[in-house]
């Protein structure tokens, strides 16, 4: 309200992945996940959470290989656009306009190769479905939903070679700040957290490969939720990988599980409220166990070795 | 950038060191200051100097309501803006307001209250070391919330107050409850993106409703329940559930009269949210969504 080139980055948007079977990965995110699906095309198909108004917070691909096409956040204003559209230019990477029309669901973007190995996606212009409530005294949850039904996408987290150099770029040209990182022995980052929406995080990025995905994450309002679904998946067979635990990193309750084609999955609750004066914790590697599952201590191999 | 979020309450008691203890060892706050006739209390997890003020005074009800902004430039920003609207506004050096304060605007609302928009409050650390922190810290006593959320005032026009707030704060309304003759009976703002940083509900101008402290889900806010009966604090409404903001509250006086929320719930807002509307005959659902009816000792009874 104050500042003519608006505020930045708002929050994540959607993340669009590949999956090797349309029909299974559909019918696990509508069915376990509770996910409602907004729009199918031939090869795509597109899911929001109950209590989003915007058109989709995941889509997936068909491709023979499981992997991310790329993650998408939301600015505030077409200014923003512009002016992240001129930094990002000027850190020396082309950025490219997805005009009107080109992708389902949303007006002009701008798309973009991170340091990180991913392709960002900055969109503001996005097609409104509304919530499932309504605007006019409205229950506070919607009744009947099947599987774990968050109200929304909360954060992803990907892996890069070379953490520091991708935690510059996502830092001083695209605004996000640091809350928390994990440092080896000498000092050099091997994880980042870093938020836009006054959350413990809305990217982070781990050392692995580049271009890979961790795992993306819904957000539950409650820790008896965690327990919940916990249950829908374990009804539904569905390979739980940690939890329900507690991270050290984040504070936030949760458990991570695959969805049938092995992209991971979280759901979350809790964690903390920054300010942007927000002073950044700082883990070091002996803690590693407690930072990532304060309850076990411990990381298992496939938390580290296993991504998308 | 503006106004980010809710900073402080500064509450009048009649019986400061009743009130103290009630704050600290009650709610759980954590006391970081205190002149003659005033103490400062903090949340646990707050890195800011303080988020509560109880200032001696013969009676009870609200000395003042802060606001946090972003950048400093906001100072500048925000008085030009409301002085160019003709509200009067005092601009106080960092310190003036009493330890810990940031640089401050104070001025007064059209719904009576006093309001002070602060920069640059002293950071004095939450509970918790920078390195390695576990979550929480363990050992801290009565209920303990994290962080301060909401404050919900009275006035006689609503309406008149949620505008204000909104065209010269920059405040968005989430959801509003409407009389069957269109005005505002309720309103509800936010800058943080969450259902609501400050809310109206009509009453006597400068009036005092409430102050909501912030807990992380429902089973907090049952052992919130305890902890208040435990101590024969008195509990007004809940554990019970919202219709507006979806979120759980419980309700509480404190020593002196003035409610107290504990809160969890809501939901993430984006700026171009478009607001829900209560209408009048929804009010019960609108306040306590269980119980479907309003009592009247929480839409009379304020401090």
């Amino acid at each position: 309200m104050l500042r003519s080139a608006g505020m930045g980055i708002l929050r994540l948007s959607h993340v669009d992945i590949s999956v090797p079977d349309l029909d299974l990965a559909s019918a696990y995110y509508t069915q376990v996940m509770g996910l409602l699906e907004v729009e199918r095309a031939a090869d795509r198909a597109f899911f929001k959470c109950w209590d989003e108004e915007d058109h989709h917070s995941l889509s997936i691909r068909y491709d023979p290989r499981v992997g991310i096409d790329l993650f998408s956040f939301k600015v505030e204003s077409e200014d923003d656009l512009e002016e992240l559209e001129r930094r990002v230019e000027a850190f020396g990477t082309r950025v490219h306009r997805v005009s009107a029309g080109e992708e389902v669901g949303q007006g002009t973007s701008i798309r973009f190769d991170t340091p990180s190995g991913h392709t960002m996606e900055l969109v503001h212009d996005v097609a409104k479905v509304g919530g499932l409530l309504g605007k006019l005294n409205p229950d506070p949850a919607p009744h009947g939903l099947p599987g774990i039904a968050p109200p929304r996408m909360d954060h992803l987290l990907v892996t890069a070679e070379e953490v520091p150099e991708a935690t510059r770029f996502y830092m001083d040209v695209l605004g996000f700040r640091l809350t928390e990182q994990l440092l080896d022995g000498d000092g050099h980052q091997i994880g980042v957290w870093l938020e836009r929406s006054h959350s413990p995080h809305d990217l982070a990025v781990v050392s692995g490969a580049n271009g890979g995905l961790h795992h993306f994450a819904f957000w539950l309002d409650d820790w008896d939720h965690v327990r919940r679904a916990a249950d829908i998946l374990a009804y539904n067979a569905i390979q739980i990988d940690v939890g329900p635990t507690r991270h050290g990193i984040t504070r936030g309750n949760t458990i991570y599980f695959f969805d049938p084609l092995g992209t991971r999955n979280e759901v979350f609750t809790g964690g903390y409220r920054p300010d942007p004066d927000f002073p950044t914790i700082t883990w070091t590697e002996d803690n590693i166990g407690k930072a990532i599952f304060y309850y076990e201590g411990d990381l298992n191999e496939r938390f580290m070795k296993v991504h998308t | 950038m503006g106004i980010l979020r809710l900073s402080h309450v500064e509450i009048r008691v009649p019986d400061l060191e009743l009130a103290t203890a009630y704050y600290a060892e009650v709610v759980g706050l954590i006391e970081t200051d205190r002149e003659p006739e005033r103490v400062f209390l903090k949340c646990w997890d707050e890195h800011q100097h303080h988020s509560v003020i109880l200032r001696y005074a013969p009676t009870y009800g609200l000395e003042a309501v802060g606001f946090k902004l972003q950048d400093r430039e906001d100072l500048d920003a925000l008085s030009v803006r409301l002085e160019g609207a003709g509200v009067a506004v005092e601009r106080l050096a960092a310190g003036s307001l009493g330890p810990g304060s940031g640089e401050t605007l104070r001025f007064r609302s059209p719904s009576g209250h006093t309001i002070e928009l602060v920069h640059g409050m002293q950071q004095v650390g939450n509970l918790l070391p920078l390195t390695n922190p576990p979550p929480e810290p363990l050992g801290l006593v009565g209920i303990h919330p994290p962080r301060i959320d909401h404050v919900f005032l009275m006035c006689e026009d609503v309406d008149g107050a949620t505008e204000f707030f909104r065209d010269l704060l920059g405040f968005r309304v989430t959801e509003q409850i409407l009389a069957d003759d269109g005005h505002r009976l309720a309103g509800f703002l936010e800058r943080s993106h969450t259902a609501h940083d400050v809310a109206f509900m009509t009453g006597p101008d400068g009036a005092f409703h409430h102050v909501g402290f912030w807990l992380d889900d429902w089973t907090s806010l049952r052992q919130a329940a305890d902890i208040c009966s435990f101590h024969g604090v008195r509990i007004d409404a809940g554990p019970t559930r919202h219709g507006a903001t979806r979120g759980w509250g419980l309700y509480f006086f404190d020593p002196a009269g003035n409610r107290n929320e504990v809160y969890t719930g809501g939901y993430w807002v984006d700026p171009d949210r478009e607001p829900i509307t209560w209408t009048e005959a929804e009010m019960g659902h609108a306040i306590f969504y269980y119980e479907g009816a309003v009592d009247q000792r929480f839409l009379t009874v304020h401090s």
